[in-house]
């Protein structure tokens, strides 16, 4: 074979461009294995229609990525056969099945489409929630930010006590500690370890005075679902111990039962 | 090619990072409805991904065969619906010309475009390659098109090609 005869006719050309008959393609397949100068020409030639489809590229709007990646996933690699070397189609034959593959495509399309549609909706839904949960643990990161900034500038304090208050009842860890200012009588709560109190109950805070429990208020049962530092409401001036008691809804002049204690050394 | 055949998100992004834009461009100079072009994007896409795996390199270069499995995803829509649509079958000289007028139009958006470096050619040279690359056609249909020889048809295909190569080596 006259080889650069062969590359001057225009056949490896036609080949690129997909624009010869299946058998002819299949023909000049076998010849570019066998022939490595036409090989080589072919690379030229591909290189040549590259530049040109780039001088021509256009972007996608940019939905259309996501569209593809969501059908591309939802397909089963290898169920959908196709030629991979370029066909050709003659114009001339139309054939009914021709009409029936476009019949065929077209309710595939409409039906990938709704189901494309109605999986949206659902992701669209669940977005929501996912966004309404990231909000709340924002929310409870912010709080635990300010109350683990605040505690450490209060252990950070020279003048501020810190009472912890350990677990009365066995087999029950819980823990709470006071910070108290001494010189200014101010006292901060730090609850670590609380469980939530049942439903008509509430914890009190106490001061033992002289002996005595002094109460200093109930807490708040919402206080317990986010970690917080709260100003206690009392002003301390001496005490021998801080307490945490569960009592009902309101609290008791006296405690009833003793949850946590802390003595103030 | 191994990370392509894994089929892998990131493979895909890939793909479609470097090939989406040519390949879609060569779908609009084809098909001129957007919407028609963004689906048969798409369906070319999908054809390509669901056979990364049968792509040989023995044959080619991957974007020959990307090219290839878009330009015939593209012809065959713009075959199917014109048998849909029963629109009569055109004759060589109205391709011709419609060819002719898609040029005018699309030089105002398109400044660069293929249309414009290929419309840089002679016109015999000029049709060839717009038909067989835009229009699909085969080398008989456009000898009997254009009522040229079948071996003129090739040589001035190799011709216009061998211009455009010169054209990008500048």
């Amino acid at each position: 074979m006259n080889i650069k005869e062969y590359i001057e006719s225009g056949i490896l050309e036609a080949y690129v461009l997909g624009s010869l008959s299946q058998e002819e393609q299949e023909r000049v397949a076998a010849d570019i294995a066998r022939y490595p100068e036409l090989a080589e020409e072919i690379a030229a030639i591909e290189d040549t229609m590259w530049l040109m489809a780039q001088a021509g590229a256009e972007e996608p709007p940019a939905e259309l990525k996501g569209k593809i990646w969501a059908q591309v996933d939802n397909t089963i690699p290898g169920k959908i056969s196709m030629p991979v070397s370029p066909k050709t189609i003659p114009l001339t034959r139309q054939l009914s099945w021709q009409r029936a593959a476009v019949w065929i495509a077209l309710t595939g399309s409409v039906l990938v489409n709704f189901i494309l549609w109605s999986q949206r909706n659902n992701t669209q839904e669940a977005q929501v929630a996912v966004k309404a949960q990231l909000d709340t643990m924002q929310h409870q990161l912010a709080a635990l930010q300010t109350s683990t900034q605040k505690q450490a500038e209060m252990l950070a304090d020279s003048g501020m006590k810190t009472v912890v208050m350990q677990s009365m009842l066995p087999g029950h860890p819980m823990a709470a500690t006071v910070y108290w200012n001494k010189t200014n009588g101010d006292a901060y709560l730090a609850m670590q370890k609380l469980p939530m109190p049942d439903k008509g109950k509430q914890y009190q805070m106490w001061v033992i005075q002289d002996g005595k429990p002094v109460s200093m208020g109930v807490i708040d049962n919402h206080l317990l679902k986010t970690p917080t530092v709260s100003k206690l409401p009392m002003e301390v001036k001496n005490g021998q111990a801080f307490a945490i008691s569960l009592e009902k809804e309101g609290g008791n002049p006296t405690p009833t039962e003793v949850y946590v204690l802390g003595k103030i050394s | 090619m191994l990370l392509l055949q894994q089929r892998s998100e990131a493979a895909f992004n890939y793909l479609y990072q470097n090939y989406a834009a040519v390949l879609y461009g060569i779908v609009r100079k084809t098909i001129f409805d957007e919407q028609t072009a963004q689906d048969v994007l798409q369906e070319a896409f999908v054809k390509i991904w669901n056979n990364i795996d049968k792509y040989d390199p023995q044959k080619g270069r991957i974007y020959t065969w990307m090219i290839n499995i878009t330009r015939n995803a593209a012809i065959d829509k713009l075959r199917s619906k014109g048998e849909v649509m029963k629109s009569k079958i055109r004759t060589g000289e109205e391709i011709v010309n419609n060819i002719g007028q898609s040029l005018k139009t699309e030089q105002v958006t398109d400044t660069i475009g293929l249309r414009q470096v290929v419309g840089g050619l002679e016109p015999g040279y000029k049709a060839i390659v717009e038909l067989a690359y835009f229009k699909g056609f085969t080398l008989d249909e456009i000898s009997k098109t254009l009522d040229i020889p079948l071996g003129t048809v090739k040589t001035r295909m190799r011709h216009a090609i061998k211009l455009l190569r010169e054209h990008f080596k500048q």
